[in-house]
């Protein structure tokens, strides 16, 4: 057991660093404002991602039979830590490199990631997940988008929403209904440009571009798009979701911000105060919490050891942290959220979405206690 | 960074688990708020454990190892001060077990009816007072904790350690607060999961209701980000470290142990129900070295140093 860094370790963090020195513009923040589905930072991330790619940073953790570089888990989330702490300029990206490509690895015919993971490699792909409907949300498997039989392939209608970055995605992840039940979903990988897609942006408090209503009418997709059998999309659903819950180190950029704000209240004054002192302590003690919490599955992947339900109490102490900070910033520099500080609002914007995204923070707590507590299921009704 | 003990650190604890299972510890059965345990006591003296950290190719992460490891137990003896904050100290300078005060030399202090040393911070100065257990009066507390207070200071062996021992005993003090409401933390919530697992009510099992269910799975996540952030606190040692470890914990307990006594309802309010054996140890070191904001602060100035 022990808890440092190793000197490669450091220099692969300074050698991120030092990227994202050289290759962020000076109007960094205020690109970063918008969020990852944003306009301007899905276009910057094209370029920046095919930077990571020539750097050998962007999929390095992947096997090296992919692509990647066989990388260590721990260099993966020094590079995630680094990258998501600074805005993320991978913009929507990040879901390709983190588990959309992963589960490809993993799920997909040969056809299929001849054809999917190159763009994903080469950093200019976006995609988008259509996981959650107007009446699935938390409780997924009752999605009702149909795919209906057809010759050659599937004809799916329907509709989902809070579809992130559907708005300029060239690829949806789209899962869909075949028959009753969780063995009745289907993961079809759908071509944005096919007739009878509608994107609709949600206006939202977490930024533009980020949440969306995707409408399907009579849109016909090839059975060779369909990943995995009819059957199989749950297990592939679960591994894909092992790998987003934690897949974003929201307590770095929590970390980052509370730091940027002791200076600013250092630099007027204000940190003199022992009450100020008291509440930032308190909130620094909920994000190294979520950190040690999040290294402690990281350790788990570093180890081969199989997933386990960690990742959900994990996901919930970040959600706590990242909570804390916004709301610790609010309380002492709301001026950042009236046009003082881009980032602080980023934050903000990212830190209220924490415990909605990839299932409730209630959902991580229901699996917690099933698979880590071993407590009964809600169903029980006795012997 | 590695998560998982090394082979060192593996046979450690098993050793201690051996010495443990040959004491025969049982959850004390008669009604009692401290249950001290001389055998445990004397036997963790003979044997080296609590003195690890002083070993050659060790640290003071050992040291938190062992006592997580021992606050798990319903019955409790002297152990994170002596190896903990007493590794400070060369071997044999100062004789266990200890006893640790802020404040006061005359206030109510944990283990000092057992106590050959009780240490001191006086604000200025850090004192080291030879305990004789004649002047000592027991403290009745709910506090699982045998507790005692000094009758009075004349006569007693007094010796100043200096100013500059304040900084590592208060560290070394919030490492030992953290390291051992880890291991109090996961057995107390242990004893509820077995409650809810077999308690009915409607029909079910406690622990298929969702409202209990995620107030528990919350509890785990309190627990486990305690020990991983005693442990990082215990292998570097730092100021930073050690004083987030102790505020996150101390601003954790109040509602973790109201958490776990409210599942047991009644029947965790009683003595014979072990529960209160960690839940009221994690409530006595809840106000210890000032509590979480003094720690929170200290967690504020180590870290954004020149702050406070």
């Amino acid at each position: 057991m022990e808890f440092g860094w190793s000197d490669e370790e450091k220099a692969y963090r300074a050698r991120v660093r030092d990227i994202l020195d050289r290759s962020l513009p000076e109007d960094w923040d205020h690109i970063a404002v918008h969020g990852p589905g944003s306009g301007l930072q899905t276009a910057f991330s094209r370029d920046f991602c095919k930077l990571l790619a020539e750097e050998g940073l962007l999929i390095p953790h992947w096997p090296a039979s992919f692509g990647g570089a066989d990388g260590k888990s721990w260099d993966h989330f020094i590079l995630g830590e680094e990258i998501w702490a600074a805005g993320e300029p991978r913009g929507p990206q990040y879901m390709n490199v983190n588990w959309i490509g992963p589960v490809l690895m993993r799920y997909a015919t040969a056809e299929q990631q001849a054809k999917y993971l190159p763009p994903i490699i080469a950093g200019d792909v976006i995609w988008c997940q259509g996981f959650s409907e107007p009446s699935s949300g938390s409780d997924l498997a009752s999605l009702r988008t149909k795919a209906e039989r057809t010759e050659g392939g599937y004809i799916v209608n329907g509709a989902k929403v809070w579809t992130s970055y559907a708005g300029l995605a060239d690829q949806c992840f789209l899962l869909t209904r075949t028959s009753a039940g969780k063995s009745g979903i289907a993961i079809l990988l759908v071509d944005m440009k096919s007739p009878g897609i509608s994107v609709k942006q949600i206006p939202a408090l977490i930024g533009e571009g980020d949440i969306h209503e995707l409408f399907f009418t009579d849109v016909l997709v090839p059975e060779e798009n369909r990943l995995g059998a009819e059957g199989q999309a749950w297990e592939i659903i679960s591994y894909a979701l092992q790998n987003e819950r934690i897949g974003i180190p929201r307590y770095e950029f929590a970390r980052r911000i509370l730091d940027r704000a002791i200076a600013k209240l250092k630099a007027e004054g204000r940190f003199d105060d022992p009450v100020v002192q008291d509440r930032a302590g308190r909130v620094l003690a909920k994000c190294e919490a979520a950190r040690m919490m999040v290294y402690r599955v990281v350790d788990e992947r570093a180890h081969n050891a199989p997933a386990s339900a960690f990742g959900n109490l994990a996901r919930f102490t970040v959600v706590q942290a990242d909570h804390a900070v916004s709301d610790f910033m609010l309380e002492y520099m709301p001026e950042g959220m009236l046009g003082a500080d881009p980032m602080q609002q980023a934050h903000h914007q990212r830190a209220i979405a924490a415990g909605i995204a990839s299932g409730a923070a209630e959902i991580q707590l229901n699996l917690a206690a099933r698979r880590h507590l071993e407590l009964p299921s809600e169903t029980y009704r006795g012997l | 960074m590695d998560f998982e003990p090394n082979d060192d650190q593996t046979a450690i604890l098993d050793g201690l688990d051996q010495m443990l299972a040959g004491l025969r510890i049982q959850t004390p059965k008669e009604g009692e708020t401290v249950v001290f345990a001389a055998a445990l006591d004397a036997e963790l003296a003979a044997s080296g454990f609590l003195d690890i950290g002083r070993e050659a190719g060790f640290s003071i992460l050992e040291s938190a190892l062992i006592a997580e490891r021992l606050a798990r137990l319903p019955v409790t003896a002297e152990t994170s001060s002596s190896a903990i904050v007493g590794q400070m100290f060369r071997a044999g300078e100062m004789e266990r077990p200890l006893a640790l005060l802020q404040g006061s030399p005359l206030a109510p202090a944990r283990f000092l009816p057992q106590a050959r040393s009780l240490l001191v911070d006086i604000g200025n100065d850090l004192l080291h007072i030879i305990v004789d257990p004649a002047r000592v009066e027991p403290v009745e507390s709910l506090f699982a904790y045998p507790y005692g207070r000094l009758a009075g200071l004349d006569g007693l062996e007094t010796r100043s350690l200096g100013k500059e021992m304040l900084a590592p005993f208060r560290r070394r003090w919030r490492l030992a607060i953290a390291a051992e409401s880890a291991g109090l933390m996961r057995s107390a919530l242990d004893t509820v999961l077995e409650h809810v697992k077999t308690r009915q009510q409607f029909g079910r099992p406690l622990g298929a209701f969702q409202a209990v269910q995620h107030r528990l799975a919350m509890a785990s996540g309190t627990m486990n980000a305690t020990y991983w952030l005693a442990m990082r606190a215990a292998w570097s040692d730092s100021e930073s470290d050690c004083a987030v470890a102790a505020t996150y914990v101390q601003d954790a307990i109040p509602i973790f142990t109201y958490d776990l006594h409210q599942f047991c309802g009644a029947m965790g309010l009683t003595l014979e129900f072990p529960l209160h054996y960690w839940t009221y140890r994690l409530k006595a070191l809840l106000g210890e070295l000032g509590g979480s904001s003094a720690q929170a602060r200290m967690a504020s100035a180590s870290t954004w140093s020149e702050a406070a």
